[in-house]
């Protein structure tokens, strides 16, 4: 078959699959993923959300099970977002004695009716640095909040966190509003820096929370005692919302959407993957098995029988469960199961194609066997297998998924599976945790719902007989 | 010959079934020999606690001899090929040993006795629920075939496809979610209440708790069956004799329910039963987020508790199912399909 045939024969399907439009829509959001899959280092919020999944630091500064940020829009009361200040404002200024002092300053624009329930500042350091950080209130207060003095560094990080550092800094703050027995009465509670921070300063803001809504000026001071040999760089502060991005964050404080992002290449790899080599597998072995016919076709049904009556899912979890194989593995286990999918479909359709005049004349030419039947046979059929390659990937992800919510999944990559399996785990279900467990099942559902599509679509187009009359 | 047939049919599937049992226990032989001789050394080390008053020298003898004999009884001292065919023969004869750590409701720990409390009730949530989505199914498939490319036909066939990649068990967790956490209408997981209520309450216990699982088995279920009964039934709407019978006047649901339903039976039956089989194979994992007892579940705990000895007797048993049920598919459709027999061909 020539490049030109295969054009015509790619037109005359595009002429017929345009009729469907279930399959446009499948084949729309095919592109569409395959686009986010692409552009992946775009979107990701959270850069090293592949590489990182399971650092417990790199994911130190979220909430722990955040709703997403959209929920604001059905609350009452506004709950403030997860943010990262990035853009500062750096002065530099001499002061005696060769001490050199870096100011950063950022601008935080608050108008939630919630406290964010941290400010976290980040400053990478060399040498001996002392660091100071202060918030300017809207009203014009300025609060000391906390101080660090770390030694020897060589470019690690400084973490100071408001909530645990400044909390003494904060409660003083407090005592010049509130009288002595107040404050006696509220002791025993424990009050997050930010419920102070963010209060409108008054009688009673230990009791109350009144946001004081305007621009925050979040100041980090460096003190470089040896400008000579130490330095600061890459300021950045992280106020810590209730709410945090696209789709929330989980038990463990990991970004959601920068999760499922993450999945959504190992999905599509998973499934097309597997369907593609099983179906390419399955098509060879129908062939041979109807070409030669006789004793190698008994043989070959019969492995065919045998590999048809094992059930995949409890087979597959066990041979996770004792061998724990990596995702590649997982899929060339799948792969062993998924070919006989396309064999007897095959296996008949070769049967007529091999008693063709145009296979008498190639054999009559001395054609070997391997060519008639890769050259001859083989890409006929293969178009046929299609459907069956697009029906079958979602059963392969949806076996991978089962296989990872068992908590079986290869620990170095993040699926669908595995965010649900942590769900499980983190009692998702009981604590009404629902942005965890409904986008990644919904992923996975819509697609399965794609290949479906697809997978109906052209089955309906190479097998005429399933129009609708 | 039917019964010629038959015999041959279910010889082909021991064979199978022995075959299916000798693959895994090539693959699985390391683990399984690892967890007797770890089993071995628990026993040895069970065995010396009792005896007391005895000389350290003697006392290692001693265990060192129970080692051995215990060795040479579980034929782990025996060439490879050997062990293999033992370790078959004991799958295929049901002797699975005893567990690592799961116990049966009576504190036993024989894997049988363990498997033998979850298969009942794992054959009852997915019988049950496979009869619903086939009656359903077979309904709502002939009115589709009855009017192809209608609005029902089509919205039908699109919900088919959008729930046709849903994981069963998520749909298990949304259902939980909503009906046992916010609006508290269900109970959340197992099978009874505790403690289980006697008499007829004891029923509608079952039923009650039965409920969920059924709702989501269900939900996923029935749209596909009736998608493939209504392929069926339209190619035989085709037909001569169907168009004859209209032509006669009998009433359109007597063609319908008996003159096509009877001739669509056979593809129908295999493809109900490969629903259930199916089920088994593909949701039985979904039993774990309902904490259902059934054979699923007890997959969900054998890999939590990494008890070998279970999760070796689950497959075979669930292997051994499947076997069954694909047996009796092929056997009753010899029946329903009398051309089948004749040769005797399988």
């Amino acid at each position: 078959m020539n490049f030109a045939d295969m054009k015509y024969r790619l037109s005359e399907f595009w002429s017929e699959f345009k009729k469907e439009r279930s399959g446009l829509v499948g084949l729309a959001i095919l592109i569409l993923s395959l686009l986010v899959v692409i552009f992946e280092p775009v979107i990701l919020p959270w850069k090293e959300a592949n590489s990182k999944w399971r650092n417990i630091d790199y994911w130190q500064d979220n909430s722990a099970s955040a709703p997403p940020a959209w929920t604001n829009a059905f609350t009452k009361l506004k709950a403030p977002e997860t943010v990262r200040l990035e853009k500062a404002e750096k002065e530099e200024a001499e002061l005696d004695g060769g001490v050199k002092l870096v100011t950063y300053t950022f601008d935080y624009h608050y108008g939630a009716d919630k406290a964010p329930l941290d400010v976290i500042f980040h400053i990478t350091g060399h040498g001996d640095v002392p660091v100071q950080v202060s918030v300017e209130r809207p009203d014009g207060t300025t609060l000391d909040l906390a101080q660090r003095f770390e030694q020897g560094l060589a470019g690690q990080d400084i973490r100071i966190s408001l909530d645990n550092d400044g909390r003494e800094a904060a409660f003083s703050f407090i005592k010049n509003y509130e009288s002595a027995e107040a404050l006696e009465r509220y002791s025993g509670r424990s009050l997050r820096t930010g419920d102070i921070l963010f209060n409108v300063a008054r009688e009673g803001m230990a009791m109350e929370f009144k946001p004081l809504k305007g621009t925050y000026k979040l100041v980090v001071k460096a003190m470089l005692l040896d400008p000579e040999n130490s330095s600061v760089e890459n300021p950045y502060v992280v106020v810590t919302g209730s709410v945090s991005g696209i789709l929330g964050t989980d038990d463990s404080k990991r970004d959601l959407f920068s999760g499922l992002v993450a999945g959504l290449k190992w999905a599509l790899l998973i499934g097309l993957l597997t369907s593609a080599i099983s179906v390419l597998i399955g098509v060879i072995y129908g062939i041979i098995s109807a070409y030669f016919g006789g004793a190698v076709d008994s043989v070959m049904q019969f492995v065919y029988q045998i590999v048809n009556s094992m059930p995949v899912l409890p087979v597959l979890i066990v041979i996770s469960a004792i061998f724990k194989p990596s995702i590649y593995m997982l899929i060339a286990v799948m792969v062993l199961f998924f070919w006989t999918g396309s064999v007897m479909t095959v296996r008949s359709m070769a049967l007529q194609i091999k008693e063709e005049t145009y296979i008498e004349a190639a054999k009559a030419l001395g054609a070997k066997k391997s060519r008639i039947i890769f050259k001859h046979m083989v890409p006929i059929l293969i178009p046929y297998s299609f459907a069956s390659m697009a029906l079958s990937v979602p059963s392969a992800i949806v076996y991978e998924s089962s296989v990872s919510l068992l908590g079986l999944g290869d620990a170095t990559i993040v699926t669908w599976g595995q965010i649900l399996h942590d769900a499980m785990q983190g009692a998702a279900i009981l604590k009404g945790i629902w942005w965890w467990i409904l986008p990644p099942g919904l992923l996975i559902a819509i697609m399965g719902m794609t290949f479906a599509f697809l997978g109906f679509s052209m089955d309906k187009i190479l097998h005429p007989k399933l129009k609708t009359r | 010959m039917y019964k010629w047939f038959a015999l041959k049919r279910v010889l082909k599937g021991i064979v199978t079934y022995v075959i299916i049992i000798f693959i895994m226990s090539v693959l699985f032989n390391a683990v399984n020999e690892q967890t007797m001789r770890s089993n071995i050394e628990e026993q040895v080390r069970a065995e010396t606690v009792r005896l007391k008053n005895m000389q350290p020298a003697a006392l290692q003898r001693f265990q060192e001899q129970r080692r051995q004999d215990l060795i040479h009884l579980y034929r782990l001292d025996r060439p490879f090929m050997e062990r293999i065919l033992y370790r078959t023969w004991n799958t295929l004869t049901f002797n699975f040993g005893k567990s690592t750590i799961i116990k049966s409701s009576k504190g036993e720990r024989e894997v049988l006795t363990i498997i033998g409390e979850a298969l009942p009730r794992s054959l009852i949530l997915f019988t049950v629920a496979a009869a619903i989505e086939i009656v359903v199914g077979i309904i709502l498939g002939l009115k589709k075939a009855q009017k192809p490319g209608g609005s029902l036909d089509r919205s039908t066939s699109l919900i088919t496809m959008i729930v046709y990649g849903m994981p069963t068990f998520w749909v298990a967790m949304i259902l939980i979610m909503f009906f046992v956490y916010q609006l508290k209408i269900f109970p959340s997981a197992g099978m009874h209440s505790v403690p289980p209520p006697k008499g007829i309450m004891y029923f509608l216990d079952l039923l009650w708790h039965m409920t969920l699982p059924l709702l989501t088995l269900l939900l996923i279920g029935f749209w596909g069956v009736s998608y493939m009964v209504r392929n069926i039934v339209l190619s035989v709407l085709q037909e001569d004799y169907i168009m004859a019978a209209r032509a006669r006047g009998i009433p359109e649901n007597r063609v319908l329910f008996g003159h096509t339903l009877r001739t669509a039976a056979p593809p129908l039956i295999t493809m109900s039963v490969l629903q259930l089989l199916a089920s088994i194979s593909g949701a039985i994992i979904f039993e774990g987020i309902f904490s259902w007892p059934g054979l699923g579940n007890l997959y969900w705990i054998a890999v939590q508790q990494n008890d070998i000895p279970v999760l070796m007797g689950d497959l075979a048993i669930t292997v051994g199912l499947y076997q069954l049920g694909l047996i009796m598919l092929d056997l009753t459709y010899g029946f329903m399909d009398p051309r089948i027999k004749v040769g005797g061909k399988a």
